[in-house]
Order: C-alpha cells, then sequence, then structure tokens
C-alpha cells in the first residue's frame, strides 16, 4: 500500500480532464483502473469523498484539495474545508 | 559584465488575476501592490530575469523531485494548473540558464537542470502582473519548497549567492533582476484553512516577523530563524519563504526601496535596488 497511489490521481485530476469525466461518471472504474493501484482501503476512503481519513492515512492535502476544486467524488471546496477540518479537531 | 541590478518579490494566489479583471473589492489594492513592484522592476531595466519559484506538484512530481532546478530550455508554457489563468508562453535565456548551472555546480552546488516543463500558476501570476508583454526573458530556479524535506533555508541563501557569483562570471554586460514567488505564512488543504477557504494563514505572527526582518534589512536574522520547524509552523507552503531567501543571497540587501504587507494573507510585496 502507497499513499502515492492516491496522491497520483489527485496529481492527475489536475491536468487530465478526461480522468475527471471518468471520475464522474463511473468513479469505482476510474479508480480501479488507476496506476499504481490503490488499495481497498484507499479506493473506499476515496469513493466515500473522506478526505479526513486519507490526510490521517498520510495523503497529502495540497494534492487531496484538488477533488474538492474540481468537485469530485461528492465534493467541492466548502465540504472539503469541512471534512479536513473535522479531521483534526 | 553581468550584474544584479535588484530585486523583487511578490504573492501568486491563483485568484488575484480573476478578482482584478473582475473587478472585484481587492483588485484596487491587488492593482496598487503589483503595480508598485513593477514599476522598480521596470526602472531595473533588466536583461533578463532570474526567477526563484516553488513548484506545487506540476512539474516535479512523479518522475523525480529534484531539491533545486533551474530551466534550460527555449522557453515555457503556462500555467498547466489553472486553465482559467491568462495562458502564456515565457521566454527563457536557455544560454545564460546552462551558465548559471554550470557554474554552480563547478561550484560544489549540485542544482539539476530541466529542459522541457510547463510553468505553473507560481511563475505566471507573477508576470501577468509585472511584465504583462512577457518582454523580459526569464531563467527559473526550482527551490522545493512544498514537497517535504525542503532544503533548510540557509542551503537556499547560499544557492543564491552562488548565482551571484554566476551571474558576475558572465562577461556579458547584462542587467539581471531577480524575482521570488511566495507566500510567508499559507496553508493549503490542510487542517489549518479557515472554514470558509481552503486557504489559511497559521502563523501570521510569522508573516510579520518576516516583513520586519525585511524592512530592517536583517537577512541573516531572517535566515538563521527560518528553521525547519517555524517554516512547517508557518503552513505547508510555508517553505515558500525559501524562494525569497534564495533572492536575498543573489545581492546586498539593505532597506528595500518598496515593501508593503497585504494583512491577512501572510504574504507581501517587496522590491530592492541592488546599488543603494
Amino acid at each position: 500500500m502507497s499513499l502515492y497511489a492516491v496522491n497520483k490521481v489527485c496529481y492527475r485530476v489536475v491536468r487530465e480532464p478526461e480522468f475527471r469525466r471518468a471520475l464522474t461518471e463511473a468513479p469505482e472504474e476510474a479508480l480501479r483502473a488507476a496506476r499504481p493501484a490503490l488499495s481497498e482501503e484507499e479506493l473506499a476512503a476515496l469513493l466515500a469523498g473522506d478526505v479526513g481519513r486519507l490526510s490521517r492515512m498520510g495523503a497529502n492535502n495540497f494534492l487531496l484539495h484538488q477533488l474538492g476544486r474540481f468537485r469530485l467524488l461528492g465534493l467541492d471546496l466548502p465540504t472539503y474545508a469541512e471534512r479536513i477540518r473535522a479531521a483534526y479537531r | 559584465m553581468a550584474r544584479i541590478v535588484g530585486a523583487v518579490g511578490v504573492p501568486h494566489t491563483p485568484h488575484f488575476p480573476g478578482i482584478v479583471r473582475r473587478g472585484e473589492a481587492l483588485a484596487p489594492e491587488l492593482e496598487r501592490l503589483y503595480g508598485e513592484v513593477a514599476g522598480h522592476l521596470r526602472d531595473l531595466a533588466p536583461d533578463v530575469l532570474i526567477v526563484f519559484t516553488s513548484d506545487h506538484y506540476n512539474t516535479f512530481f512523479v518522475e523525480s523531485v529534484p531539491i533545486f532546478s533551474i530551466g534550460v530550455a527555449e522557453s515555457a508554457a503556462g500555467p498547466g494548473d489553472y486553465r482559467e489563468l491568462p495562458a502564456c508562453e515565457v521566454a527563457i535565456d536557455a544560454e545564460f540558464a546552462r551558465r548559471i548551472q554550470a557554474h554552480v555546480v563547478r561550484a560544489e552546488f549540485d542544482v539539476g537542470m530541466s529542459q522541457e516543463f510547463e510553468l505553473d500558476h507560481a511563475v505566471t501570476v507573477p508576470l501577468h502582473f509585472l511584465t504583462p508583454g512577457m518582454e523580459v526573458p526569464i531563467v527559473p530556479v526550482f527551490v522545493s519548497g512544498l514537497m517535504p524535506p525542503i532544503p533548510l533555508s540557509r542551503r537556499c541563501h547560499a544557492l543564491g549567492a552562488a548565482i551571484r557569483a554566476a551571474v558576475e562570471d558572465d562577461p556579458a554586460p547584462k542587467r539581471v533582476a531577480v524575482l521570488a514567488s511566495g507566500s510567508f505564512s499559507l496553508e493549503i488543504g490542510g487542517p489549518r484553512i479557515s472554514a470558509d477557504s481552503h486557504t489559511g494563514v497559521p502563523d501570521p505572527r510569522w508573516a510579520e516577523r518576516v516583513v520586519s526582518l525585511l524592512a530592517g534589512g536583517e537577512v541573516g536574522k531572517l535566515v538563521a530563524e527560518a528553521g525547519e520547524e517555524q517554516l512547517a509552523q508557518a503552513g505547508n507552503a510555508g517553505g515558500e519563504l525559501l524562494d525569497w531567501v534564495a533572492m536575498l543571497g543573489t545581492f546586498d540587501p539593505g532597506a528595500p526601496a518598496f515593501l508593503e504587507a497585504q494583512p491577512g494573507f501572510g504574504h507581501a510585496y517587496g522590491a530592492w535596488r541592488a546599488d543603494t
């Protein structure tokens, strides 16, 4: 398991419009196809938009916020802010 | 010989160009602050602009993360990370960039080179406000200020000094200005963001301290106080100060010709003349 896989998903979100579209239309399929492969735990947290948990697991916060910026996986920036702050309260 | 004629430092908040374009409430303040710095930069009449910047997980993330790297392409386009910002193609003084890289490596400073890369908003936003015609070729110097482990402050200051020596070794009568891009205290996407934003200023007192040390020309103190722990406390983008520290190593900074903090933002706008 490597949080690099999660970070890489967020990195791709910024530069690949097709990947963003795939994450909107069929998120699980898009995430299962991502390489390096995500662990089941990472996959579940991403699908739930649980950025607090991903951050706690060690994913990079700067990269994670891109999911909120591009309104993916049920997030937007206010939801992102709420979840990331709650995780460290 | 080539010489450093002065330097400037500004933030690169990606929302600022849009705020100015739409004429929002903050627009006049932004235009004034960037305008002051742009005026000083124009007066310096540089032939080339060395830009200290930190990549935001765009250029260097997948293949390799150099602690320091110099861009030696003929030009670079950007911004790759904010497509809504004005797109630009910036000329790079590639020959000068290669000369600087070779010189600092010979001086035992292990700085890599990048031959093909996109510029992110950290370069394009300052240029958008300071040299909107993109008429001054740049030499981008990437300092890994965001992705831990980040370099030590004193190492970045020494990099600035090594680059100064490289500039002064060039027999061409070039006027060289230096630009530092970055904040002093800034959290992006981390737990210390504010409730209504994806950013925050975790350590406003540190940002004030930086401004006060800059105003007094106390670079030695700044380098000593900008330790790893302090920079981490300043936010996950607190390492952007290292771009300013490197810039301050390229000349002997006295009192700045212009320096103003932007309250609530954890950043400032500054300009220095090397000969005063």
